[in-house]
């Protein structure tokens, strides 16, 4: 009989038929593109176990933000989506989301939520976001390149001058191998990747609440020195001058490249699509020693008056189950829950352990503008590290960057 | 003539006028109910919008000329400006230094007229974003054309990033424009050409005039109003340009090409303020009003002549 139901549910959710059944109730949920490998598959597992359904809309990464302000305002938003986390605070501000602190510090396994997602998702006290998918950055180097150069294929770079130096042994290598990539013209990018570098040296860039930026730091023009002198020795590809983050991932991917800053989400891409390549995983480095992590990733969070919040709340149990972790790591995504991550990756390619470590400790920069400031093409942090890893005027492009972003902080709407 | 007929007519037929009136209303009924739908009403919006703070997300409320008095301190937004308007004159010449000589060329009939004709007209029909995405590829660094090739050829001893810097950017990008636009403007410069009579230059060499003597005194009088148009497309459409520098530039290097309409879009898109936008879009609008007005007074028909 549950069987029927179901089926029956599941015929209603797929002709979209207004009908329906009393039973069974069918939330919307949308995702950006990045989570368009696991999140179907969780969508499947779920709607295949439960009367109620889940009906999933995958949309383009640029896209997301805009078409759901246009359909929030039109009234049509979905019920609720798995959101870029550092959007979190803004959509909380704008009032557009459902307060769930209530339900979030019932679940029992609350206290082991990913620490990083959790901040971002509370605004003022009250939670509107709970993690959902993770990533953390990685450091990531090509074994075959290595042992040509002959440095130890099994021993990454752990601080900063072991970095330079082995990106030049395998620079020497020449042909069209080069030592080191960067997407040199992507904020988004570089927020994740190059600031760990920073964070692991002990320097920041944004204050804890976000309320000033702290761009001139020791440790900022470090970690500036590092990319710079890289730069200056020829090491990286031209074209990591311009790249947007189109070649983020593809850069390193195509084999030629010997040590390259990246993504936890890198270690499924490789292995699936380019299982040749032969590569290491290690964490981010501080100058001389330490580690850090940005934690990248989704905060789900419900749409303020949606009547669906008991199947999305439903949905969430669902994905927070061992059977949800394990789904998600096994196509893309690092488990959210610290309690049960071990178990969820146990029968998985050992890299991503150190990744989950990574997140584990991993930081996110708190910011109700945070695209302003750091995502946009035309944002202060974007136009900054560009110029300082490739111009000539170090000092005026912090100073520049630095009042930038101060004063789009304090034109932000208090509320 | 026909407000000759009209006044001199009997009754009848004045009455007949007038029913012809209401027809010919009613012909241009659908034309005019697409500009109420489509230009109009969204008029009205973005100026109702522009009076708001207006987020993306959450309330909105009345601010008066709030977003206008923004605007007069928005540095950003009038360095967009000036840098549009750098483009749009440097586009501009460009273009006609590169489309007249075309539209002499093309104009007589010869053999393979048609063939170049159609060459030079076909990026034209290339749509802006898709030329932009063509180019792009072109002139990347590492998997492109230019710079591999030349590296190939020897030319240079190291790949050269096109992108990386503004004055070989900017000028990569009027050159791409150039390519695209340049045979739209030739047509346009051809027919005007074309409807020269041929027996005023021939009177003119008749009485000893000079090529150069019968381009300044004949050809470019007589071609005022193609002029004045090719001028005003050109200039109101690269005071609009945004497809080729979001695409090819990202408004790069350093936010150096930065357009303002591609600074409307930030506002409205990446930081949410949909209101300013609207604010910017009124300003932007009221400046392409004013420049074209400009170009009609300029290129009038100068009193006496035909």
């Amino acid at each position: 009989m549950r069987n029927l139901i179901a089926k029956l549910a599941l015929a209603a959710a797929v002709l979209g038929s207004g009908l329906g059944t009393a039973a069974a109730e069918t939330a919307n949920i949308w995702v950006r593109a990045d989570g368009s490998n696991f999140m179907p598959r969780i969508v499947d597992a779920y709607n295949k176990g439960h009367t109620n359904q889940v009906k999933l809309d995958i949309i383009p990464n640029a896209e997301i933000i805009p078409k759901y302000g246009a359909a929030a305002a039109g009234g049509t938003a979905p019920d609720a989506l798995s959101l870029d986390l550092i959007y979190t605070p803004s959509f909380a501000a704008a009032g557009q989301l459902e307060d769930i602190t209530d339900w979030a510090k019932s679940l029992p396994y609350f206290a082991s939520l990913s620490p990083a997602h959790v901040k971002t998702g509370t605004y003022k006290d009250h939670i509107y976001g709970l993690p959902f998918s993770a990533d953390a950055s990685v450091l990531i180097w090509n074994k075959k390149l290595f042992k040509q150069a002959g440095l130890d294929p099994e021993k990454g770079p752990a601080n900063w001058a072991e970095i330079a130096a082995d990106a030049e042994k395998v620079n020497a290598l020449g042909g069209n191998i080069k030592g080191f990539y960067f997407s040199g013209n992507c904020g988004g990018c570089n927020i994740f990747t190059f600031t760990p570098l920073i964070w692991a040296s002990g320097g920041d860039i944004l204050s804890e609440d976000g309320s000033k930026a702290t761009l001139d730091s020791p440790q900022l023009r470090g970690a500036i020195d590092l990319y710079r002198s890289m730069v200056k020795k020829d090491l990286v590809p031209a074209g990591a001058q311009t790249d947007t983050g189109a070649n983020f991932f593809a850069a390193f991917a195509a084999g030629n490249i010997g040590i390259s800053p990246s993504g936890a989400f890198a270690i499924g891409a490789l292995n699936t699509q380019y299982p040749d390549i032969d590569y290491g995983v290690t964490f981010l480095p501080g100058k001389d020693s330490g580690w850090s992590s940005f934690a990248g990733g989704d905060n789900f969070v419900v749409t303020k008056g949606t009547t669906k919040l008991p199947v999305v709340k439903e949905f969430l149990d669902f994905a927070y189950s061992l059977e949800g972790q394990t789904i998600l790591a096994k196509y893309g995504s690092l488990p959210v829950r610290g309690d049960i991550a071990k178990d969820a990756l146990k029968d998985l390619d050992p890299r991503y352990q150190i990744a989950a470590e990574a997140m584990a400790k991993g930081r996110t920069p708190y910011s109700v503008v945070f695209n302003d400031l750091i995502n946009s093409a035309n944002g202060p942090w974007t136009q900054m590290i560009n110029e300082v890893f490739f111009g000539d005027d170090v000092d005026g492009a912090i100073a520049n960057a630095q009042e930038t972003m101060q004063s789009i902080i304090d034109q932000a709407p208090q509320k | 003539m026909t407000s000759i007929a009209a006044t001199t007519a009997p009754p009848r037929a004045r009455k007949v006028a007038g029913r012809r009136q209401w027809i010919g209303l009613l012909y241009v009924a659908p034309a005019v109910a697409l500009v109420v739908v489509f230009f109009l009403i969204p008029l009205g919006m973005t100026a109702w919008m522009s009076l708001h703070n207006w987020p993306l997300m959450g309330e909105h409320f009345y601010i008066g000329l709030g977003n206008y008095v923004a605007i007069l301190r928005d540095t950003r937004f009038w360095n967009a400006l000036r840098f549009t308007a750098y483009y749009t004159v440097i586009v501009t010449i460009a273009i006609f230094v590169v489309a007249f000589p075309l539209a002499l060329f093309v104009e007589r009939p010869r053999p393979l007229t048609n063939l170049y004709r159609t060459m030079f007209f076909m990026p034209a029909v290339v749509g802006f974003a898709s030329a932009s995405l063509l180019w792009s590829w072109l002139l990347n660094v590492d998997s492109g054309l230019f710079s591999p090739a030349a590296y190939d050829l020897g030319l240079i001893d190291r790949k050269f990033n096109l992108l990386a810097t503004f004055q070989p950017a900017f000028w990569s990008i009027i050159a791409m424009v150039v390519w695209k636009v340049a045979g739209f403007t030739m047509i346009i410069l051809m027919a005007g050409l074309q409807s020269i009579p041929q027996d005023l230059q021939e009177a003119a060499v008749i009485d000893g005039a000079g090529p150069f003597a019968r381009f300044r005194a004949i050809t470019l009088p007589l071609m005022r109003r193609t002029l004045a148009l090719a001028l005003i497309l050109s200039v109101a459409g690269s005071i609009l340009a945004f497809d080729q520098f979001y695409i090819i530039l990202r408004g790069g290097p350093r936010n150096q090409t930065l357009t303002a309409v591609y600074w409307i879009f930030n506002q409205s898109f990446v930081s949410f303020k949909l209101g300013y936008g609207a604010a910017l879009s009124m300003v932007l609008l009221v400046v392409l009003v004013a420049l074209s007005l400009v170009q009609l007074w300029l290129l009038r028909k100068p009193e006496g002549l035909d």
